[in-house]
């Protein structure tokens, strides 16, 4: 039982994290058309920001992933505006575009790895928040990963609260469905597109910042989280915000089971999981099949 | 359509590049050789991802599955098989598990397709380090390596092979169809076009060209293991260079891989600190300014569709 | 329409051309003698580039700086000293861009001598291509048993760093030593943690120390607490984990979480880091023992000086393992010009296999390819230094056993 909680617990942790990551990316995939490969360097630059608010100015993580969420926002707004909108209109397809746009955004993860490295150069760096461990019904975790559950499970809640009762969020909604209806119901698209995107930068940041508590922080650390959410965002099928969180808390929760059972063998669970499920189902686990994405 | 590049002198070009190139080892200093070699060895991958993957439209991110197979074929085989046998050899062990890779993605198309071959590839990389730690109880292994010029004649063979499939296909009744797919897979069906066997049969053969060379290039790696010979970038270089070529057009992929191969070799030696800054900024330009790729750009301004000639 | 895709066809003929008489243009080096041109392709980008830029190039920069500061090598075949020169090219992380680059540096570049990428396997791919070109490389981020199959296929590769087989017998000494009852191995599933574990484990096997547990896990893990949670029921004296830097900031953070304070712990790669200290604090890895060692006070000329000059250099200290080696790698190749006179691989490559080197890391003679005196097999943190404490003899400190409890939280 106590082993059950435990993985339980564990799995929905990491689970939060990558969910966090994949929908995001699910924002800027599923909306926006844009299949940022630079996303997981987001998670890094969200990382280090909280780094350095901790160990330079003393300011509490998860105080700094707040300050940093609207700055991230703003700034993937700016990178939709001056780089994604340019390409979206310079494309004659839907296909074209999102050809381009991955492109463009290879282009962006090579910048970025380029800089980060110029900048934060060798380091291999960590610091320690919240750093002892709660006990919960006999079994003991660690304070940092359970604050980070909180924050990404209150994300998650408000994100989804946002779109479904706001008007921008009914509008990011709108666009989701068909960004030509959308814009003739009188919404401005690219703005709406751009506010999507930023807010998929937006979580990836909060995730990097929720990732710092947890583990070492280098200049390439950002991949491996792109490719994990890549296959989160699958699972839980493209365009749903709601699968994908709940897809990340499917993969966390079977890399912890299996890191009990037989540790060597907890990725290749994963993507096994995610391959069997595709072949059962090929339009991911929460998309009902009716519409032909 | 009787102008000085009429289909002739086309052709013409065409073989005297290939004189050109096939007589290169007797002339050209042993680092064009190098050069030229890995530049054939991105033609050939990107030529012949653009097989199925160009008219379908559907992204297919296992490359370096197939390569790495092929290369792990060199690497079992090379010492027992004469070269061209291995290659062969990585070719086939590449069409077999294309076949079954085709098999099954066969329910995918569009992202799905794309992030699901990616997942196998994953799956084969950390399944064939675990076979490797657990069962051969090692992680390594040697290839049997082979001088520049072997390498280059086995690629420049596989690279010219895998356009002339590329050009083939495009031209004949299965190009159209696979573009029929692209387009809309139950329309397709209903054209009596068979989904099912064009799409198994055509990604089994970029899959078999792909395998080829992994296995000629085995060679020049001379000692592998799974993180190296299933690197997850190979099976984004395809991709990138075929888009920033230009997929319209039967050299844009060509173009791309030799372009951007180069460009690489160039940035990575002459200025190796910002290797990845410069690679980087050179893709959001040309997208920006040639949204159709190089080859559009090369080309005129007709809106060409693809296999519009 | 066909004639505009022709036309494009012909700019691409021409674009292709001018590519390779691009390719054909050489930098070609000087026609007198004036430097010693170093060749050095290495991953400056991707997924190795940060263990290679702090293992390896800030050291050769530093050799290099210092060497030209005094005027640079005499070379007795040209009757002058030549400055060095430094060629980096970057591999990207990439095996096969590696070999290309190495080679591309032997033709094209015609450099006077190699430096080795980072890492076993680059290393062990680029040995046969160097060797076949008849170039000396003196591999510093080498750790395997192969290298016995290699000697055969690259006579020219020198390994510097300690090997698998004594490093295991060294642990295997110190559990004996300080009184360890029982162990957990972990090793992180690759060519590094699997020949460690599997040189180790047989040799605790042999002695009275329970294994209680032998396990890997895989490289890129995101959360070990179920592995530490694991060991923690196990209650064992001693935990052995053959982690790469990733794991080994994971393993000691989820550790002092959950509260989890074995009489020894031990990691493979990344606590000898200073980064490491910084990080935890000199208070909380006090005690923590790691592979590989070397430190400001090992008996060897030039150590101190060493590290320094790197302090001075970089603004801050060297790792605390195969990074001096990388410096020493550069040492020997000096020492080696000097002593033959020439430029010349073949005589360079038998002074080096027979004569005796004073470096930053002790007296290196080379034993069939690799230097069996490395000055320390397992370091330990005591007060802010890493102290060597195994093998006995080599000690800089007597081993701190157990290993103190974390220390309390604010």
């Amino acid at each position: 039982m106590k082993l059950f909680l435990d993985i339980i617990i564990s799995g929905l942790i990491q689970g939060a994290i990558y969910g966090l990551i994949a929908v995001g990316l699910n924002l800027q995939y599923g909306v926006a058309r844009v299949l940022n490969v630079a996303h997981g360097e987001f998670v890094m630059v969200g990382a280090f920001a909280t780094y350095i608010m901790y160990t330079v100015f003393g300011i509490n993580p998860l105080l700094s992933v707040a300050f940093f969420s609207p700055v991230s926002l703003i700034a993937g707004f700016l990178i939709y505006k001056n780089l994604f909108q340019f390409i979206r209109t310079s494309s004659e397809t839907a296909e074209m575009f999102e050809g381009n746009s991955m492109l463009a955004s290879f282009g962006l993860l090579y910048v970025i790895q380029n800089l980060a490295l110029i900048w934060w150069g060798t380091s291999t760096k960590a610091y320690s928040y919240l750093s002892f461990s709660v006990g919960f019904l006999g079994v003991a975790f660690e304070a940092n990963r359970v604050a980070a559950l909180f924050v990404g499970v209150a994300v998650m809640i408000s994100f989804y609260l946002f779109l479904r009762y706001s008007i921008l969020g009914k509008a990011i909604r709108a666009a989701a469905e068909s960004p030509v209806s959308a814009q003739l119901s009188g919404i401005d698209v690219h703005r709406v597109l751009g506010i999507c995107f930023g807010l998929g930068v937006m979580l990836a940041c909060v995730a990097g910042g929720l990732v710092s508590m947890m583990k070492e922080i280098t200049a390439n650390m950002g991949f491996p989280y792109l490719v994990t959410a890549l296959i989160v965002l699958v699972l839980g099928g493209l365009g749903n915000i709601v699968g994908s969180f709940l897809g990340g808390l499917i993969i966390g929760l079977v890399t912890a089971a299996v890191m009990y059972w037989q540790p060597e063998l907890s990725l290749v669970a994963s993507y096994l999981i995610f391959t069997i499920v595709l072949l059962i189902r090929p339009q991911g686990i929460f998309v009902r099949q009716t519409n032909g994405r | 359509m009787e102008g000085k590049h009429s289909p002739v002198n086309k052709l013409f070009f065409i073989c005297f590049a290939w004189l050109v190139a096939a007589t290169l080892p007797f002339y050209s200093p042993a680092y064009v050789l190098l050069s030229i070699t890995s530049i054939l060895m991105y033609v050939t991958l990107t030529v012949s991802w653009t097989i199925f993957c160009g008219p379908t439209g559907y992204i297919s991110l296992a490359t370096a599955t197939f390569f790495g197979i092929g290369i792990y074929c060199a690497a079992l085989l090379g010492s027992s098989l004469p070269a061209p046998a291995v290659v062969l050899c990585g070719g086939l062990a590449g069409l077999a598990f294309g076949v079954l890779v085709g098999l099954i993605c066969l329910r995918l198309s569009g992202f799905y397709f794309a992030v699901f071959t990616f997942g196998l590839s994953e799956l084969v990389r950390h399944s064939v380090l675990w076979w490797e730690h657990n069962v051969s109880g090692t992680v390594g292994r040697w290839v049997t390596g082979t001088s520049i010029t072997q390498a280059f004649y086995s690629l420049l063979v596989i690279a010219s092979l895998s356009i002339l499939a590329a050009y083939l296909i495009r031209r004949s009744i299965y190009g159209m169809a696979l573009k029929a797919i692209g387009e809309s897979e139950e329309a397709a069906e209903h054209a009596g076009i068979n989904v099912v066997v064009y799409r198994i049969a055509f990604f089994a053969i970029s899959s078999f060209f792909m395998g080829m060379a992994g296995a000629a290039m085995a060679a020049k790696f001379t000692y592998i293991d799974p993180n190296s010979a299933f690197n997850p970038l190979i099976s984004f270089t395809p991709v990138l260079m075929s888009l920033f070529g230009g997929i319209e057009r039967d050299y844009g992929p060509i173009l791309g891989a030799f372009i951007l191969t180069f460009i690489s070799e160039v940035l990575l030696s002459r200025f190796p600190y910002f290797y990845t800054l410069i690679y980087g900024i050179i893709f959001v330009v040309v997208i920006l300014f040639m949204p159709r790729g190089l080859a559009g750009l090369l080309g005129s301004g007709h809106q060409h569709k693809f296999m519009d000639h | 329409m066909k004639k505009d895709v022709s036309k494009g066809f012909v700019n691409v003929v021409f674009i292709v051309l001018g590519m390779l008489t691009f390719l054909t243009m050489t930098v070609g080096p000087a026609a007198a003698k004036d430097k010693i041109r170093i060749g050095c392709a290495i991953a400056l980008s991707g997924m190795n580039a940060v263990p290679a830029r702090v293992s390896q190039v800030t050291e050769y920069k530093l050799w290099a700086e210092q060497t030209n500061a005094k005027g640079g090598v005499y070379v007795k075949k040209y009757g002058k000293k030549l400055a060095v020169e430094l060629v980096f090219y970057d591999d990207n992380s990439n095996i096969e861009t590696c070999t290309k680059m190495v080679e591309k540096l032997i033709v094209q570049e015609k450099v006077d001598l190699m430096l080795p990428p980072w890492g076993t396997a680059f290393n062990f791919a680029v040995a046969p291509l160097v060797s076949k070109y008849g170039y000396i490389m003196i591999g510093s981020t080498v750790s395997s048993a192969k290298w016995k199959e290699l000697s055969v296929k690259a006579p020219y590769l020198f390994i510097i760093l300690n090997q698998p087989q004594k490093q295991g017998k060294a642990v295997t000494e110190l559990l004996q030593d300080v009184g360890v009852k029982s162990v957990a191995i972990v090793y992180v599933a690759d060519l590094f943690g699997l020949e460690h574990s599997g040189v180790v484990a047989p040799l605790i096997g042999q002695t009275s120390i329970e294994i209680a547990m032998l396990k890997s896990y895989p490289l890129g893990a995101d959360d070990l607490s179920p592995l530490i949670k694991r060991i923690m029921a196990k209650k064992v004296d001693a935990v052995l984990a053959y982690s790469y830097p990733d794991s080994t900031f994971l393993l000691t953070k989820q550790m002092i979480a959950l509260n989890y304070s074995p009489n020894l712990l031990f990691f493979g790669v990344g606590q000898h880091y200073p980064d490491y200290r910084e990080s935890f604090g000199s208070k909380t890895v006090e005690g923590i023992m790691g592979l590989g060692a070397w430190n400001p006070k090992v008996p060897a000329s030039g150590a101190r000086d060493f590290f320094n000059a790197y302090v001075k250099r970089w603004g801050k200290e060297p790792p605390r393992w195969g990074e001096a080696s990388s410096f020493a790698a550069c040492q020997i190749m000096e020492q080696a010009i000097l002593k033959a006179g020439t430029l010349d691989q073949k005589k360079l490559r038998q002074v080096i296999a027979s004569e005796t080197f004073p470096t930053v890391i002790g007296q290196v003679k080379f034993v069939e390819g690799t230097n069996p005196n490395y000055p320390g097999d397992v370091g330990q943190w005591q007060s802010g230094e890493y102290e060597i404490v195994a093998p006995k003899i080599k000690r800089t400190a007597e081993p701190i056993y157990p290993k103190p409890k974390w220390p309390s939280r604010k």
